[in-house]
């Protein structure tokens, strides 16, 4: 009993603390103008005329003063940076023909790796521990026996999964393709020539001044980088829109060997792809869903074991595959940190800040063995969008952060219904919060994703307007048998 | 002539995927094996239908597996993998979407070249067949094989294990299917009804069942394994050999008529070994929903208590035609031998007596494909003991006058080796070849 009312008071003392710090400027200014208003009444209106008659005001001062103001005020909206709106995004939702349930990936697994039972019990493991479920898709030319990653399947996947999304966008939004200005498409491993941007600008007649950029190699963390290329170039243009479409293509990078290193992603990899339309534009601020704050990117490749710890490379028999070192999770978290120090300063209430300052004098000053204060993330944010990477990145996260269930949720169930789909996992998981309909005008959303290089790259978004549940998208059919419990170990 | 060079074999190409249920099934779930079920295990249908190419314009690979999907999710045991119960090692089914396994291949004649020199070994490229085992978990069930012509026509080779059910069917399954093709946007399906298991009354006294007879243990590689070569061969009837038949044998239906003819013909090549006792498999009359899975097939066994060889064709006729609803109905004592055991003992059905499949009303010419029927379906038994199996397939026959030539059925026969050359003399004389 003392235990409770201990750390019920505790809880008491903590929100008054916050209340306190966080409201400091408004605490003081209320006895400032109490005093102000009683020394006013104190004097009287005689006293107060008397007063205003004594300053002398001549034309020049007046002129001055306003120039003066009018001049402050003129700098301050012109180095403003403009407001980046996201009107809407679209997810592909792969078809049920590419569906992949477990037993069928183990089953190809074992004809595909006939020689090596070692190495079909490993994926075996991981796809046990994986956090996947029974739905998740992929492309058709991996559904053979073997596989068949020819050049044709990878453009045709491309097409199929950036072309749907953006319909899906172009319906969403009312968007002319005559009305893009800027259009970004990231893909790490697949890179054709002419690029997947260029066929964007084939397939829907784009204008020939279009500014358009094709990111590639850059990991699953590319497609924040995309947002945060887009709000540059849209603080240079003015009454922009800009398309920015986010995907991974799996046919060509489909490992094919037997070393586990780089099975790994073939168990964790899947289809997917998300198409998002910013926009600069004054007219687009009623409708907007999402209004875009802040954008952290912080890059460890300066870092030898940083740098190696997701390499693409060849194996002994000359298979091309994405081996990923054992250190992957230590150098996640580092990285975490680094972003997190970046980040924290900027979002953080003024109550968070000022106590992981206290601690950090404390540290440095009186004794280095206190614990490092760990900033209540919560505070600075309602959703939390952590890239599906893996079961363990979530883990990790979760714990590192402090969060509970329910903020992971959106992450877990887009690993389950989706899988690790790279750089547009986080816009599945925005549209399960939107799909729970969790969102709310005002709500701060935190977008976190790790990339190779090794990169971690943080979006902060504020809600423009709550978001109605949404009729049709990637979770519409399913939404209702969400959130499944994922056991630890599925026997398959 | 040199024929010209070739580099690969008559049906090349071929490429391997799954397809399984659109829809999750649902973890643990299982499908139990009924004892009528299991002594079906180490037989196999493998059907083909051939189609021109007017019937496939316009459909592609894609659209036939997307409409599969949608099937199966309906058929999702098709799509499961055997598993041993851990107490008593029975098989039984677990439905985890695996899939059925799709086969694509190409072959350079046309449909119509096909045809005129079709015969069972060459057919056997266009069915991929693999037993079931070792491994019973990673043995798909089913397999469809789509093979594309020189002319654009297809044919459709499905190889179906016997434990899922009957050739009725396995004729519903891909009836099925051909109407999802025809509307691949609908989800929504008739449901698929409810399995009737078959009731398990103990039989009056418990004698051994007729029809099935029981084999060495096979363990789990479920090939059944003959004390000879068995040779599949066929041929039609037409109307002209019908009319014939008709004339020597007073008022019996066509089916038992053919197979008197047959029993006395086989009964002569096996001079001294007379088949006495015959199955005979045909259509459940109460099982005629399409949609149900599951061997529910009469089976029912005759016998003679004359000499079968020297015997009158209408004696013969009249013995299989009286039989009908009769007390031979094995079907619940095969229940009952089968789970006295447990389902521990392997049993084979088709070839344990000489079997003969009445299969015209299995509704084989119901599949279309834009609307078109098939140009030929062949069904055929995989596993067959030594006593032999006679499947009676229909054929598509013209609603114009008929004429006398025309092929009216197609009698399919799996027998050992060296009776097939006596056989096909026999019949000559009858005169039917």
């Amino acid at each position: 009993m003392p235990h409770f009312s201990n750390s019920v008071k505790l809880k008491y003392v903590k929100l008054g603390y916050q209340y306190l710090v966080n409201h400091i400027l408004t605490l003081t200014l209320i006895p400032v103008m109490a005093g102000v208003l009683i020394e006013v009444l104190r004097l009287g209106p005689a006293e107060i005329v008397n007063l205003w008659n004594s300053l002398h005001f001549d034309l020049v001062q007046i002129l001055c003063s306003c120039f003066f103001i009018i001049f402050v005020a003129t700098v301050y909206f012109m180095s403003k940076p403009r407001s980046i709106y996201l009107v809407d995004y679209a997810c592909y939702k792969p078809p049920v023909t590419c569906r992949v349930p477990f037993a069928t990936f183990m089953e190809h697994s074992r004809l595909n790796l006939s020689n090596n039972p070692k190495s079909v019990e490993f994926q075996m493991r991981i796809l046990e521990r994986s956090g996947l479920g029974e739905e998740t898709c992929l492309p058709p030319a991996i559904h053979y026996i073997p596989p068949t990653p020819t050049m044709e399947a990878a453009r045709g996947e491309a097409e199929i999964v950036i072309f749907s999304a953006m319909d899906s966008l172009f319906k969403k939004t009312g968007l002319k393709p005559k009305d893009i200005d800027i259009l970004i498409v990231n893909c790490s491993l697949f890179s054709p020539t002419p690029s997947l941007s260029a066929m964007v600008i084939n397939k829907y007649k784009l204008r020939s001044n279009i500014k358009s950029f094709n990111l590639s190699g850059m990991g699953c963390s590319a497609g924040l980088i995309s947002i945060d290329l887009a709000r540059d170039l849209l603080q240079v243009h003015p009454n922009s829109n800009a398309v920015v479409v986010s995907t991974e293509i799996i046919t060509p990078n489909y490992y094919q060997g037997k070393e586990r290193a780089m099975l790994l992603p073939n168990c964790l990899f899947r289809m997917g792809g998300a198409a998002i339309l910013l926009s600069n534009r004054r007219s687009e601020r009623r409708r907007a869903k999402y209004r875009l704050v802040h954008v952290v990117r912080t890059h460890k490749g300066a870092d030898d074991k940083a740098y190696r710890c997701v390499f693409e490379e060849e194996d002994k028999e000359g298979n091309v595959g994405i081996s990923l070192s054992k250190d992957l999770m230590a150098i996640a978290g580092e990285a975490l940190k680094s972003n997190i120090t970046t980040i924290g300063p900027l979002v953080l209430p003024a109550s968070e800040q000022l106590l992981f300052l206290l601690t950090l004098i404390g540290r440095k000053i009186f004794n280095p063995k206190w614990k490092p204060y760990i900033p209540d993330f919560k505070q600075a944010f309602e959703h939390f969008c952590i890239h599906a990477g893996g079961r363990a990145v979530i883990d990790e996260l979760q714990k590192n952060l402090q969060l509970s269930a329910e903020h992971v949720e959106a992450s877990r169930m887009t690993l389950h219904r989706f899988g690790n789909t790279s750089s547009s996992s986080l816009w599945y998981e925005m549209s399960y919060i939107e799909a729970k309909g969790r969102m709310k005008k005002g709500d701060r959303v935190w977008q976190i994703a790790f990339g190779s290089g090794f990169k971690c790259n943080s979006a902060v978004w504020k809600c423009n307007r709550t978001i109605k549940t949404p009729k049709d998208g990637p979770w519409a059919d399913c939404i209702h048998r969400y959130p499944v419990h994922i056991p630890e170990v599925v026997k398959l | 002539m040199v024929p010209p060079q070739q580099d690969h074999d008559l049906v090349y190409n071929l490429r391997l995927s799954s397809v399984g249920p659109g829809c999750v099934t649902g973890s643990d779930v299982v499908h139990d094996l009924s004892g009528l079920d299991l002594t079906m295990k180490l037989h196999y249908l493998k059907a083909v239908y051939f189609f021109s190419s007017h019937a496939v314009e316009g459909l592609t690979i894609m659209n036939m597996k997307e409409a599969m999907f949608y099937l199966l999710n309906d058929y999702y045991i098709t799509c499961g993998r055997i598993k041993r119960s851990e107490s008593s090692g029975r098989p039984y089914i677990k439905c985890n979407d695996c899939g059925i396994r799709f086969v694509e291949g190409v072959c350079d004649e046309t449909v119509d070249e096909w045809l005129e020199t079709d015969d069972d070994s060459k057919r056997n490229l266009l069915v991929y067949h693999r037993a079931i085992g070792p491994e019973l978990s990673f043995s798909p069930l089913v397999y469809l094989q789509v093979t594309q012509f020189k002319c654009g026509g297809i044919s459709l080779g499905l190889s179906w294990a016997h434990i899922l059910g009957d050739a009725f069917s396995v004729s519903n399954f891909i009836n099925n299917w051909g109407q999802h093709m025809a509307m691949v946007n609908v989800n929504s399906s008739p449901a698929l009804a409810p399995r009737s298991l078959t009731n398990t009354a103990k039989p009056e006294a418990p004698s051994e069942p007729l029809s099935a007879k029981q084999v060495n243990h096979v363990g789990d590689l479920w090939v059944l394994a003959n004390n000879c070569k068995m040779e599949t061969f066929s041929f039609n009837l037409t109307t002209q050999h019908l009319s014939n038949l008709q004339a020597k044998i007073g008022s019996v239906s066509a089916f038992d008529s053919i197979c008197a003819l047959l029993w006395r013909a086989i009964a002569k090549v096996r001079e001294g070994f007379e088949p006495q006792i015959v199955t005979v498999c045909r259509k459940d009359p109460c099982h005629d929903d399409n949609n149900v899975l599951g061997n529910n097939q009469i089976i029912r066994t005759i016998k003679a208590s004359f000499l079968v060889g020297e015997s009158d064709l209408n004696k013969l006729a009249t013995l299989i035609a009286n039989d009908q609803g009769q007390v031979c109905d094995e079907r619940n004592r095969i229940e009952a031998a089968v789970e006295k055991d447990n389902g521990s003992t392997d049993y084979i059905v088709y070839g344990s007596n000489l079997t003969f499949v009445n299969l015209e009303n299995a509704g084989l010419y119901e599949l279309e494909l834009n609307g078109e029927k098939p140009k030929l379906a062949y069904y055929s038994i995989q596993g067959v003991g030594d006593e032999g199996a006679v499947l009676i397939l229909p054929l598509p026959h013209g609603s114009a006058a008929e004429n006398e030539g025309e092929p009216r059925y197609l009698v399919n026969l799996t027998l050992p080796e060296g009776q097939v050359f006596k056989l096909k003399a026999e019949l000559k004389r009858a005169p039917l070849l």
